[in-house]
């Protein structure tokens, strides 16, 4: 599956991904401008937006045997503020997975503003999973518009490994019968960094469902906002949508802002939401330790034990387990030394 | 090779042991029966390590050296082993991955070298056995979702891989039936060797139809009130406690 892979070779040498799916195909979004070798691949159409960003259409029917992965990355090539739209379609009853990854790799400051529509036509099902992993002096915004029809379905994980200032907001639209949309997300913060999520989840019709399930790990004086919305309209009776944030705070100065709500118009419905913090579990931490587990180590399995929950919903086990252990050494700072990191260095 | 002398603990500056004084040697078992809020449990955490509690007076010394100055995980390294009440679930840490690790550190203060996988599942297979557990077991998050006895055998379970010198088992007959209450006790007899030693705490004399103590203490309000042997349990049995705590 070599020859799939594709490489720019304008790609700064320090940055290697090698995330372990074969036939992975990948892309590179440098400073928001698509380079992709031009492949035989003609199942999956990518193109450069204008002036940047991306469209990737995924026609009609068409199953992708392979991930696709698009990496997006910043360096000292351009560090002016930039913004841009990628344009996501997947055709009715099609398959997708996707998987998009942030990076930063130079230590400039980088302002990235970025929107990403995503059209999931009748029967279409998408997975995509979102890996960011910047630096503390990266500010990144990333806007989703998800619209789904008719029977399709989307999954979107987001793992927030690092960053110094990431907002991801998320605007749902279910419009036709019968969609599911699940968001999951883990974000880890530390030092000064922050966290914005916003989720708009709009059921305008009947029988839909949506998932949320949003977990946090806050260290030092880092700050995590999370906003969520269900809106149910009059007309969306059976709907099913449930929305959870839990977060697990490390120190006292560390603040976590979660504000979940509902509104609903229509009366036959079943809708849930919940927000926690907490502190890590005295009564856990003593059980590990009373089998010979030190306290340190004993810490950081619950730390991974709590968001073990987000990350078993990836639906590949290989990409699955790369992120669990890229979240174990974040959680074990092992970060620290090379904070332009790329997938691999750590 | 247990000794504690005028023991006194409390909590939130509310004292719940008031003097305990008994000593456990190599080969013995000991039960610990009383009645609710006597101290029982606060005696076991105590003597775990959990800092959730102040010791305000008294020693306690096993195996030649001071116990209380030890970590909970220094405790279980030499030979300390806590069967919890109400063992905790720790989703996302697989039992496998949760005993490996708890094994090897183990072994790094004995400083002898990790199990490699091979001998590592070896010993596993065999102490499932030892409690007749199913193998799916294994991959599963250590207590997720397991029901009361399910939780008690594995505590048996992991007593059986880490082979403590004292096991210290807090109320593990209780929410037990009768076939998981034999399984529990039959894993503490195979397990009971002339350089090991038990303190099982309970409330019933149930479990001791099957485990036979040397020694029964009874603890009320955070005292000893009486001292003998297995009889005492069965005298409990049919009287109470009454006739010990208003002579």
């Amino acid at each position: 599956m070599a020859e799939k892979y594709t490489y720019s070779p304008e790609i700064p040498e320090v940055f290697r991904c090698r995330v372990p799916l074969h036939g992975t195909r990948q892309a590179f979004l440098m400073n928001g401008k698509l380079r992709e070798e031009e492949g035989e691949d003609s199942l999956l159409k990518i193109e450069a937006g204008s002036p940047l960003g991306f469209n990737l259409n995924v026609t009609k029917g068409t199953i992708l045997p392979d991930s696709l992965q698009i990496i997006t990355v910043r360096d000292s090539e351009n560090t002016e503020p930039i913004s841009y739209t990628n344009n996501l379609s997947f055709g009715a009853m099609s398959e997708s997975n996707i998987l998009l990854c942030s990076h930063t790799l130079s230590m400039d400051e980088f302002k990235t503003d970025s929107e990403m529509n995503i059209n999931v036509y009748e029967g279409a099902r998408v997975n995509i999973v979102v890996m960011q992993n910047e630096h503390n002096r990266s500010l990144h915004k990333v806007r989703f518009n998800v619209n789904l029809a008719k029977d399709s379905y989307i999954r979107i994980n987001i793992v927030s490994l690092h960053g110094g200032m990431l907002e991801n907001e998320i605007e749902a639209r279910l419009t036709g019968e019968g969609a599911t949309c699940e968001l999951n997300g883990i974000y880890l913060v530390d030092g000064t960094q922050e966290i914005h999520t916003t989720v708009n989840m709009h059921h305008l019709v009947p029988r839909c469902t949506s998932r949320q399930l949003f977990k946090g790990i806050l260290d030092d004086e880092s700050k995590a906002l999370f906003f969520g919305k269900i809106k149910v309209s009059q007309d969306a009776q059976k709907t099913e949508a449930y929305q959870a944030n839990h977060n697990l705070l490390l120190s006292r100065k560390a603040k976590v802002y979660a504000q979940p709500q509902l509104e609903i118009y229509a009366d036959d419905v079943k809708c849930s939401h919940g927000a926690t913090s907490g502190r890590l579990d005295e009564m856990a931490l003593f059980y590990m330790r009373s089998r010979g587990i030190g306290a340190e180590e004993a810490k950081i399995l619950q730390q991974l034990a709590f968001v073990y929950a987000v990350l078993e919903k990836i639906y590949n086990e290989e990409l699955r387990q790369r992120l669990l252990d890229l979240v174990e050494a974040r959680l074990r700072g092992e970060f620290g030394h090379c904070t332009n990191c790329s997938m691999n260095c750590c | 090779m247990l000794e504690i002398k005028g023991l006194h603990a409390s909590i939130e500056g509310k004292e719940i042991l008031k003097g305990i004084d008994f000593s456990v040697k190599a080969g013995e078992i000991h039960a610990i029966m009383g009645p609710n809020g006597s101290g029982k449990s606060t005696l076991s955490a105590v003597l775990a390590g959990r800092d959730h509690f102040d010791v305000t007076a008294g020693e306690v010394m096993y195996e030649g050296f001071d116990l209380l100055k030890l970590s909970p995980e220094d405790r279980a390294r030499n030979g300390i082993f806590l069967g919890f009440q109400y063992p905790v679930e720790i989703p996302g840490v697989s039992n496998v991955n949760f005993m490996k690790t708890a094994i090897n550190e183990k072994r790094k203060h004995m400083n002898l070298p990790p199990l490699t996988a091979a001998e590592f599942l070896k010993l596993m297979r065999e102490k499932m056995e030892v409690v007749e557990m199913d193998k799916s077991f294994s991959s599963r998050g250590v207590n997720v979702g397991f029901s009361g006895g399910e939780k008690k055998r594995n505590e048996i379970f992991q007593m059986a891989m880490l082979e403590p010198k004292l096991a210290i088992l807090d109320e593990t007959d209780s929410g037990l039936d009768i076939d998981a209450l034999r399984i529990v006790a039959a894993g503490v007899n195979k397990l009971k060797k002339p350089d090991n030693a038990f303190i099982i705490i309970t409330h019933y004399q149930r479990l001791l139809d099957y485990i036979v103590p040397d020694i029964v203490h009874i603890l009320y309000d955070g005292r000893i009130i009486k001292t003998a042997g297995k009889e005492l349990a069965l005298e409990v049995e049919s009287r109470g406690y009454d006739w010990l705590i208003n002579p």
